[in-house]
């Protein structure tokens, strides 16, 4: 009791300097909150992110490499679908046979972002050790383009292309993949039984963009598929706008002119444990060296747009001012608390002689200290709150882009002499997110963490001098 | 009580070495009231430092009662000054920040003394230098007779067996100094204390059983005085 009362005596009578000890350690706590909240807010904003793109409980996904593009002159020796503007007017190549295009449409599934990959690796992943579960996916773009009769003459436009992404979806593992993001808002998923129907989810902004309920029709290379079900995904963006069975996906789907049949190019991959996750990362990598091997955690160094701007902001500029600010707070306060120790040597040169030990001088002087800390911690959080408040208030969703080029590539040149024009419609993953700084339980230990270390620090300088203080020394002292 | 044999204490300063005490013996009885007179710089604080084991001697030995002051560890010797060994400071030396009552206080706390004794003991002190009234007072609120008195009472209220007190009155308006020197004569007297008292005031000197005067770290004592408190406390 009489601890505390001394306690409570002498910060009132150091009332200024403690207001001003704690600010500081406020300050410094404060922004250590603000930053580790928006650090959360934008790991949760990433995490949001790759689940939009990759799927719930997606831990390592595999695409395959990027294929090579046809070169303008190659020609379709490799099998491509090409469409050529040349002497002879404009044509369409499929495997080396070209034809008359003028007027004609042209629809294409193609995964030309993606080489493909053999479904017997999906088989190999999944023996890898660690590894929970695999599924198998194809990303594929529909595109279709109605060649104009007069294509080819001078001064006609380029075609504009229609295109949709398609996902193939392994229905035997629908908890991997993008499609286990979503909440069905309508109808129902694919399940099982639908391996080879012609069923399609639709997702909700593509389905809302073109009208489409349950038991509508999506055409897909010509082919019809109904639609079962409507889908949600939790983030606006670019999300597969239809889900078709995998098996359906494979017979449809080309890569340079090659069927898809036994092929996916993404394979989505849950490990044992979080912790398992480099090794398994490692283990794929090994086991097919050409392809992309991608976890949540370098997917997210791939991501480009305001969150990662936002995400170097937080954890760089943000850490490092936090840093500064502490050390700053610790240093005034280390340096205010000897100044009042100094200033009370005639004091504790009393208290000594009054037969007060060492070590209980020095707990009364840590007391203090502890005492401003915590009040300066949670001053800090208070702080930290209302940035976080603040930031969440004020900051604007940020954007999250992966590019990719995908679909048939378009050649055209004007003739004989003429410069070469191509052209590949490219689609990019782009997620909006808002930005939500939410204070963590982690943030809140680090802020207690934080005062009593400030507090600590800065009674240990006192204390060292009280612990060296001669008892006859301090009472010579002027007061 | 005490006894100091060529008892040495030296300060360096620089280069220089200062000698504050030298060779000094002397003994000191239970229940004596002896006076050390000097001029500023020769010794007497430090004599009383070495009394109060807040210093020790360069060379030569302090026993009280049978302990050599010098030879005890940090602990003890804090444990003894907790228990038996009562400072009086000329400038009090009270802490601001604590009322009259607190100030008391702070002498039992090393003791362990429960709170509810604690308070008695307390109050009991206060009372007996007169200043119940102004027990919850700080002591900027305090003149500066009342100060000192609160600084006897914080001396005396663990019950020590020695008062060392430096200039008690060295501060204080002739008035207040006699105040004072006749409250520390009462309570000497009432309790049997051995008080040891640094003074520039002969008049006080006068008043205590024998009476040293400290010359270039050497004291010469008298022989009891007789006639004065002393005598009559026999």
């Amino acid at each position: 009791m009489f601890f505390v009362t001394y306690l409570r005596r002498e910060l009132r009578r150091r009332m200024r300097q403690a207001i001003f000890i704690a600010l500081g350690l406020a300050v410094g706590i404060g922004l250590v909150v603000t930053v580790t909240a928006a650090s959360a807010g934008v790991r949760k904003a990433q995490s949001q992110v790759l689940k939009s793109l990759y799927g719930v409980g997606t831990d390592i996904t595999v695409t395959g490499k990027a294929p090579k593009a046809p070169t303008p002159g190659s020609g379709t020796s490799k099998g491509g679908q090409t469409f050529q503007v040349g002497p002879g007017g404009a044509q369409v190549c499929t495997n080396g046979k070209c034809h008359s295009a003028a007027g004609q449409s042209i629809d294409h599934l193609g995964s030309d972002s993606y080489s493909p990959i053999s479904r017997s690796e999906v088989a190999a992943i999944a023996r890898l050790r660690h590894v929970k579960a695999v599924a198998g996916g194809l990303a594929l773009t529909d595109t279709s383009v109605t060649i104009p009769k007069n294509f080819g003459k001078p001064g006609s436009p380029l075609p504009t292309p229609n295109s949709f992404n398609v996902q193939g979806v392994d229905t035997s593992h629908l908890s991997l993949g993008p499609l286990s993001a979503g909440a069905i808002s309508a109808g129902r998923s694919l399940r099982g039984s639908d391996a080879t129907s012609y069923v399609a989810v639709v997702d909700s902004g593509y389905a809302k963009t073109h009208k489409l309920k349950v038991g509508s029709v999506v055409r897909i290379v010509k082919h019809a598929f109904t639609v079962i079900g409507i889908v949600a995904q939790p983030q606006s963006g670019s999300p597969p706008q239809v889900y078709i069975p995998l098996a359906r996906a494979q017979a449809l789907g080309t890569a340079l002119g090659k069927s898809l049949k036994n092929d996916v190019n993404t394979i989505y991959v849950t490990a044992d444990s979080a912790a398992d996750i480099p090794a398994v990362q490692r283990q794929i990598k090994s086991l097919l060296p050409g392809d992309t091997v991608t976890s949540a955690s370098s997917l997210a160094s791939q991501v480009t747009g305001s969150l990662s701007s936002t995400a170097r902001l937080a954890n760089d500029f943000g850490r490092w001012l936090s840093v500064v600010v502490l050390i700053a707070a610790f240093a005034v306060a280390s340096l205010l608390t000897m100044a009042a120790v100094a200033r009370r040597v005639r004091e504790f040169g009393t208290l000594k002689a009054l037969g007060w030990r060492t070590r209980r001088i020095i707990a009364q002087v840590m007391g203090e200290s502890l005492a401003v800390g915590v009040i300066g911690g949670a001053a800090g959080v208070g702080l930290g709150f209302g940035g976080a408040t603040i930031i969440t208030a004020v900051a604007p969703r940020l954007s999250a882009t992966i590019a990719s080029s995908t679909g048939p590539r378009i050649v055209s040149g004007g003739g004989p002499g003429a410069a070469t024009r191509s052209f590949s419609p490219t689609i990019s993953h782009t997620v909006a997110v808002p930005m939500s700084a939410s204070v963590t339980t982690a943030a809140l230990v680090a802020a207690v963490i934080l005062a009593v270390v400030g507090g600590l620090l800065a009674g240990s300088f006192g204390s060292w001098r009280i612990a060296r203080l001669r008892p006859a020394d301090a009472l010579a002292r002027v007061a | 009580m005490y006894q100091l044999t060529d008892v040495t204490k030296l300060y360096v300063k620089g280069r220089q070495t200062v000698p504050a005490v030298r060779d000094l013996s002397l003994q000191i009885d239970d229940g004596q009231w002896l006076a050390i007179q000097g001029r500023t710089g020769h010794g007497k604080s430090t004599l009383l430092n070495l009394l109060g084991g807040l210093d020790r001697p360069t060379s030569g030995s302090v026993r009280f009662d049978g302990k050599d002051l010098g030879r005890l560890g940090e602990s003890e010797v804090t444990r003894l000054r907790a228990r038996s060994i009562g400072f009086i400071f000329q400038t009090f030396n009270l802490v601001p920040t604590l009322s009259a009552a607190e100030n008391v206080e702070a002498a039992l706390i090393p003791l362990g003394v429960g709170t509810a004794e604690r308070r008695r003991r307390v109050s009991a002190a206060l009372d007996s230098v007169a200043l119940a009234d102004r027990a919850r007072h700080l002591p900027g609120e305090l003149s500066g007779g009342q100060q000192q008195r609160t600084a006897i009472a914080r001396a005396l209220v663990k019950e020590p067996k020695v008062l060392l007190a430096d200039e008690p009155t060295g501060n204080l308006d002739e008035d207040t100094r006699d105040e004072i020197i006749n409250l520390l004569e009462k309570l000497w007297r009432e309790r049997g204390l051995t008080l040891i008292l640094v003074t520039h005031d002969s008049a006080i000197a006068q008043r205590a059983q024998r009476v040293g005067v400290m010359s270039k770290g050497q004291l010469a004592v008298g022989p009891p005085a007789q006639g004065t408190a002393g005598g009559s406390a026999g």
